[in-house]
């Protein structure tokens, strides 16, 4: 008996001296982050010191028309990009599935090229690629497509399908992989039935695809809707700051001005950035309630 | 199967202008780069699509004006020390939770779990804090003035060393390997760190490829804390770099163009190599 304890004791602190440095990492750089943003919000800063505030962040945060605006942004780039986005890379992963054989793997590759590109690097090169006077503009102009130059990154209209248009490039192939694993899982066997039964090809998409790649199709809408509500490095370079008047100000791009550029009032942007927190988690409790009995 | 035997129908011609539309607009954007860092400034503004013989100054600006040489150093260290650390602590205690179950640390794997959720923008505020005044309890105590780790890779890397989501993968992955031949090492009279380090470890080198490319390619590409961090060139990022030549009053586009181009070098190399374990870590995701 004794011996058995004394070895279930060995494995137990054998366990423990594995897990401890990942756990002290995990204590240092995100527990005590977490405990100490909950003095950090009652505070505000003016310059070099900080004074008691208790909820006025929050009350100050309920009257910045400047954060709902921004956090609108975010919700109307959602509602305009994520669904464009799951529709192509669906399309796109079907027809991969079904239109060629010969090349699939160097079209997949193709398609997910733009995944594995820095979120800095397409952003300049995007920027670059739509200035007024630039290369899209400019070949467009001399086919006749266009009789003026567009101001995709001047006009808040066209800079805003800017970000749509920029993110659904960095992310469809992401999204499409899924989509042609989700795929390949259907068995076989269910579309020679579909065939013998004399179901058209549409009927087949429709009734049979379509359903068994739902939870598939929802994983990538809640992910990427979680996505675009942290979006940061497109609005900060792509449109450089959130530009023009603030059409594409994204909640945290501006929590991150107002600690680190226009003001450097730390109190505050925690304040706001537990506004991103809830709805990140509210999407969490989505994702579970949504995917989490169909695994 | 019957699209793809039958020799032309119209659904399937529509198939091939798809991909064929879809490909180009993926892979342009990088032609357009590469021809970029060969052109001068107004080339690759005005969108000349065809190489020009501007290479070696391009480089020379990058070199000279630009540093690269440093930023990619920079990067390069950083994204480097973070996966071979960051793999072995992550690893030890996907192994440690797998292979020791008890009650106390499901628990803190849970918590784990659930920090998950949190936003990077949320828990950057605090973490700078944190960092900026990182030695201010040792200063205090023993009147030394090491101040914080702003502005030093280590104030990058020791953050993000831990990462709940690549425990949680390695975990996964650690379920596929037989608890027998755990047990059966240990009959042998292997000690705990030899199991893992000489057992383990060697039998899940396709997992932990995955999983050290996925940590390479976020601290690579890491944007927002380096922004917070870095104060002074010398510390730069190839990310930080290339944004703030984007911020400079006159921009040398080629150079840039070169710049950007060699900051993908490493990622694409590593996709292109190591495609397998590269998506396998992103599929991991959802299984």
């Amino acid at each position: 008996m004794n011996r058995k304890g004394a070895f279930a004791r060995y494995l137990n602190r054998s366990g423990w001296l594995f897990v401890t440095p990942a756990l002290v990492l995990f204590g240092v750089f995100m527990l005590y982050p977490i405990l100490s943003s909950l003095y950090l919000v009652t505070r505000k800063w003016r310059g070099m010191t900080d004074s008691f505030v208790g909820l006025g962040n929050f009350v100050r945060m309920a009257q910045d028309n400047q954060f709902w605006h921004a956090l609108g942004n975010n919700f109307l780039l959602m509602i305009l990009q994520v669904p464009l986005m799951v529709i192509l890379a669906l399309v796109l992963a079907v027809v991969l599935n079904q239109g060629i054989r010969r090349g699939r793997g160097l079209v997949r590759l193709m398609f997910f090229l733009p995944a594995v590109t820095s979120l800095v690097a397409y952003s300049i090169l995007f920027r670059i690629l739509l200035q007024t006077n630039g290369m899209l503009n400019n070949l467009m102009l001399s086919l006749g497509v266009i009789q003026q130059p567009i101001g995709w990154l001047n006009d808040p209209f066209w800079a805003t399908i800017t970000m749509v248009i920029a993110i659904t490039w960095r992310w469809t192939g992401y999204n499409m992989i899924f989509f042609l694993v989700g795929l390949q899982n259907i068995d076989p066997e269910i579309y020679e039935a579909a065939e013998v039964d004399g179901a058209s090809k549409i009927t087949v998409f429709f009734k049979i695809t379509l359903p068994l790649l739902v939870p598939v199709i929802l994983f990538s809408a809640v992910t990427s809707t979680s996505g675009t509500l942290q979006l940061f490095d497109e609005p900060n370079i792509l449109t450089n700051g959130g530009g023009p008047a603030n059409a594409t100000m994204t909640a945290a791009l501006y929590i991150y001005r107002q600690a680190f550029v226009t003001n450097s009032d730390f109190g505050y942007a925690t304040a706001m950035s537990y506004v991103i927190v809830l709805i990140a988690g509210i999407l969490a409790i989505v994702q579970i309630r949504l995917l989490g009995d169909r695994k | 199967m019957s699209v793809v035997r039958s020799p032309f129908t119209p659904i399937r011609l529509l198939m091939w202008i798809i991909l064929a539309i879809g490909s180009f607009v993926c892979v342009f954007p990088f032609y357009w780069m590469v021809v970029g860092s060969t052109l001068n400034p107004n080339a690759v503004i005005h969108g000349n699509l065809l190489p020009g013989n501007e290479l070696w100054i391009n480089l020379e600006k990058a070199t000279k004006n630009y540093n690269l040489p440093l930023f990619f150093w920079n990067s390069l260290f950083i994204a480097s020390i973070t996966v071979f650390l960051g793999v072995m602590v992550n690893a030890m205690a996907a192994f440690g939770f797998e292979k020791y179950p008890s009650k106390a640390r499901e628990w803190f794997f849970g918590i784990l779990l659930l920090t998950l959720i949190i936003p990077q923008i949320s828990i950057v505020l605090p973490l700078f804090k944190l960092v900026a005044g990182f030695f201010a309890p040792i200063d205090m105590l023993f009147g030394t003035s090491f101040g914080g780790l702003l502005d030093s890779s280590w104030g990058i890397i020791m953050p993000f060393l831990m990462s709940a989501f690549i425990i949680f993968f390695l975990r996964q992955n650690f379920k596929m390997f037989p608890t027998e031949i755990v047990e059966a090492a240990r009959v042998d009279g292997s000690g705990e760190w030899r199991i893992f380090l000489q057992i383990a470890m060697p039998s899940m080198t396709a997992s932990f490829a995955s999983a050290a490319i996925l940590m390479f390619i976020g601290q690579w590409n890491s944007y927002l804390w380096p922004l917070m961090t870095i104060l002074s060139d010398g510390t730069k990022t190839l990310p930080i770099a290339m944004s703030s030549m984007m911020n400079a009053y006159t921009i040398e586009y080629g150079g840039l163009m070169l710049i950007v181009t060699v900051s993908m070098i490493p990622v694409l190399a590593v996709f292109l190599g190591l495609q397998r374990q590269f998506v396998a870590g992103l599929v991991g995701s959802i299984k």
